[in-house]
């Protein structure tokens, strides 16, 4: 039975990308970091609270220092607008829209280390660093 | 000269033909430089296909459907002036998009926007001279936007779902790069090849551009958001 080329071709492109996607793709899911402390949960711990605002477009102040293992709450004050106030820490899975200054963005980092913070859109950003 | 006909010419011996032999060569040639350049040096790299796996497997695809395109380009040298300047958008515009994307992923949106507006420039330039410089200008453009899009969506999706987003924009690439085939196929109407060449082309790009991607998603200055 004669194979046509373009069946032929597919045919080898196909095993190319399932043996290329075997080689490549298989670290899985990308997400990192360590685990956000529930509510409720054993961490007792004072909380420790930021209060971000902007200069020159971006988070201000662009370097926050926090304690291991204690809750952190953070507010965006009334000069935060637009995207920058969608906060995200994508290595510590925090993720929250603060509408208002009222509304705070509550976490428990249980890992030392430097996080990037940034708007949802990558447009504002800072570091957190856990000690 | 139906779609039927063009999947028809996906058999014959013109320039149609050697397409789906173009993507092969140009995915074997980009995987087994990767595969090499992995057991060299980048296996050392701790978590490297958790952090540039995924990215780096679309950007050797994105590559791979670029390059029938150009080669068919290539084929005919000359196009009137409506489809060169169709031909110089469309491959500078996903040559751009495309690459843009994935260094963007990886490198913020300046490296990635930078990488992909020079390739996106340099395609659109290449392939729509075909027609002079109508297809010129819409090659520089088209390479320009793309290549700025291409980063700032990826970054705009990094706390969504970039991965998602990253293989729904590499199927509509490659849709819209079908789409292109079919219409050079269609305006050429059989007409006889004036550039015969063989797929070291193909090979030759598919090493510069793989190499230059994973150069600069690995190795590469980054946006502080990524360091």
């Amino acid at each position: 039975m004669e194979v046509k080329k373009s069946t032929l071709y597919f045919g080898l492109i196909i095993l190319v990308l399932i043996v290329g996607g075997i080689f490549f793709l298989r670290g899985g899911s990308s997400v990192t970091g360590n685990v956000v402390a529930q509510e409720g949960g054993a961490l007792q711990e004072e909380t420790q609270k930021v209060v971000l605002s902007t200069k020159n477009y971006n988070y201000y102040p662009s370097e926050i220092k926090v304690k291991v293992n204690q809750p952190v709450s953070i507010t965006l004050d009334e000069k935060v607008q637009g995207c920058l106030r969608s906060f995200t820490i994508k290595d510590l899975g925090v993720s929250k829209y603060a509408r208002t200054p009222q509304e705070t963005i509550d976490f428990t980092p249980t890992k030392k280390g430097t996080f990037t913070f940034a708007c949802s859109m990558g447009m504002g950003y800072g570091k957190l660093i856990v000690e | 000269m139906t779609f039927k006909e063009f999947r028809k010419s996906l058999n014959g011996e013109g320039v149609e033909g050697e397409l789906m032999k173009t993507v092969f060569i140009s995915l074997m040639t980009s995987f087994v430089f990767l595969a090499v350049l992995y057991f060299v040096k980048l296996k050392n790299i701790p978590d490297f296909f958790l952090k540039y796996g995924f990215y780096l497997f679309f950007a050797v695809l994105s590559i791979a459907i670029i390059m029938p395109a150009v080669r068919q380009v290539r084929a005919f040298k000359e196009f009137p002036c409506m489809s060169g300047m169709m031909i110089g958008m469309t491959i500078g515009m996903i040559s751009g998009f495309l690459p843009g994307f994935f260094v963007g992923a990886t490198n913020g949106m300046f490296y990635g926007s930078v990488f992909g507006i020079a390739v996106g420039i340099f395609f659109g330039i290449s392939n729509g001279k075909c027609c002079g410089v109508m297809g010129v200008m819409e090659g520089i453009m088209a390479g320009f936007m793309g290549g700025l899009m291409g980063a700032m969506t990826a970054v705009m999706m990094l706390n969504d779902n970039l991965k998602a987003a990253g293989i729904i924009v590499f199927v509509i690439g490659a849709i819209i790069l079908s789409g292109l085939n079919y219409m050079i196929f269609k305006e050429t109407k059989g007409a006889e090849r004036k550039h015969k060449e063989d797929q070291f082309f193909t090979m030759v790009w598919s090493f510069i551009l793989t190499g230059l991607t994973t150069w600069l998603m690995v190795f590469g200055p980054r946006s502080l958001l990524f360091q």
